[in-house]
């Protein structure tokens, strides 16, 4: 398992960059996941889907369906795309944190 | 080799970004008779094993080649594909849904040197590149998976059990002997990716031993109540365990008893992985199809409950199908599938003749449906 530094503070990561253990995340794990994701700039709507997700984790202990979290954060699946280019599962749940998606992927 | 750019910039990636454009259209690539014949054809014939000729209503013929593939294929041979499809099919070619490789060409006196030039190519250990085969009632490509190449949860190889069991059955891929034509399918694990589950005889990789629990990791790797829902049989719930440094943790606990090593927990969760040298093997299946012709598509069904991984050839597993390949050709009637054969003789007569051995493991026991497998008649052979 790798490490990366970001702002002075240690992530210990796997090796398709999501964060191994959940409650190290810290708005500076949000910064990493930014620069990597590609994203050019944070607004409101890239926290909103973040707290979602970590609300839905923390009460369910399952990252939300993709229905779910469209029908939470009231985005379309397109605009959930235009927001993570790489998806919500490898977009937002990277970034905020959740471990990764498992299964066929 | 140092990095070169294909001119995508990772500062913008959505820059310049095609999407969605979708597969190339298949009408593209027609040789040119099939273009001119589509939608018109009138009839077909196997001239010999491997060598078809498709008629068209104005008279145009098709020839046909069809060679083995090994599916997973370095560049080079494709290159090669490609070499022998410029210098006889126009560059032409085309692959099968069961990953053979077919050359076209429009005239009856293109095919032997085509035929020629691939039954001359070879490897430098001996295989043919390209054999000629995989028609009609004979035994044709062996539909598979990914095993110890590439994938996470396989219980046994893949490209290695086909090498080994096409090596075996060589001559019937070269010959149309057979009642009907029998498929041979693999999956690694009973995942069942491909088509096992429907094949005339199915090698299937099998665990044997229940997973085993990460529970340092557990909780921050896996989503615990999707690791929950993933077992049919119920035999995994949450639980919280004392780590060795006396740190309390939530994972899951398995009962043993109700596993039946599926491995869709590790599917899910990472931290319950099962894989075992022992404990991993093949289970052979059998009887199963999917056309509709004459009697419905089946399943196959269990008739080797456990057969040991034995790289790199996996003696006892091919020869246990050739028991079964060779009770089927003696006994069953023409045109008759290996599930037909062994429905109308009888399943005890299956393992008679077969001399396989019957064990409780072949019984159903998943759920309700599992007594409609049993015996409900008073029918049946000593």
């Amino acid at each position: 398992m790798a490490t990366v530094e970001i702002n002075g503070k240690e992530f210990e990561i796997d090796e398709d960059g999501f964060l191994l253990d959940y409650n190290n995340f810290s708005d500076e794990w949000v910064e990493y996941v930014r620069q990597q994701e590609g994203i050019d700039e944070l607004t409101d709507e890239h926290t909103k889907v973040v707290t979602i997700l970590q609300d839905y984790y923390e009460k369910n202990g399952i990252a939300p369906m993709v229905r779910v979290l469209s029908k939470l954060t009231k985005f379309k699946l397109k605009h959930i795309y235009e927001l993570f280019p790489s998806g919500p599962g490898k977009g937002a749940c990277k970034m905020a944190g959740l471990p990764k998606p498992t299964g066929c992927v | 080799m140092a990095f070169i750019s294909s001119g995508y910039n990772p500062d913008k990636p959505m820059e310049d970004r095609i999407t969605d454009i979708g597969p190339r259209k298949y009408d593209e690539f027609y040789p040119s008779v099939i273009a001119k014949n589509k939608g018109k054809w009138s009839h077909h014939e196997i001239l010999e094993a491997g060598v078809i000729v498709h008629v068209a209503e104005s008279g145009d013929e098709v020839y046909t080649v069809r060679v083995g593939g090994c599916r997973l294929m370095t560049t080079t041979h494709l290159e090669e594909i490609c070499q022998i499809a410029d210098k006889h099919c126009d560059g032409h070619v085309r692959f099968t849904t069961r990953n053979n490789v077919e050359f076209m060409v429009d005239s009856k006196d293109k095919v032997e040197p085509l035929k020629n030039d691939l039954a001359s190519r070879i490897f430098s250990g001996g295989s043919q590149k390209f054999p000629i085969g995989g028609t009609g009632a004979g035994i044709t490509n062996i539909v598979h998976t990914q095993g110890w190449i590439h994938c996470h949860t396989p219980a046994t190889d893949a490209s290695g059990t086909v090498k080994a069991t096409m090596d075996e059955v060589f001559e019937d891929f070269q010959s149309m002997r057979l009642p009907a034509k029998l498929r041979i399918s693999m999956a690694c694990c009973l995942n069942m990716c491909g088509a096992v589950h429907c094949s005339d005889i199915a090698i299937l990789g099998y665990h044997r031993k229940p997973p085993m629990l990460d529970h340092e990791y557990l909780d921050k790797i896996c989503e615990i109540p999707l690791a929950i829902k993933a077992c049919p049989t119920a035999a995994i719930r949450p639980a919280k365990t004392k780590l060795a440094d006396g740190t309390e943790v939530k994972t899951v606990a398995v009962k043993n008893e109700r596993c039946m090593f599926c491995g869709n927990c590790y599917t899910m969760c990472p931290s319950m992985p099962l894989a075992d040298t022992e404990g991993d093997g093949i289970v052979l299946m059998a009887g199963g199809k999917v056309s509709n012709r004459i009697s419905h598509p089946k399943f196959s069904k269990v008739v080797v409950a456990f057969i040991p991984n034995d790289m790199p050839r996996w003696p006892s597993m091919t020869d246990a199908i050739k028991k079964m390949i060779n009770a089927y050709s003696n006994g069953a009637n023409k045109y008759e599938r290996l599930g037909d054969w062994a429905e109308r003789i009888g399943w005890e007569k299956f393992f008679e003749v077969c001399e396989l051995d019957f064990s409780h493991h072949l019984i159903d026991d998943f759920r309700q449906q599992a007594y409609m497998s049993w015996r409900q008649s008073t029918q049946f052979k000593f």
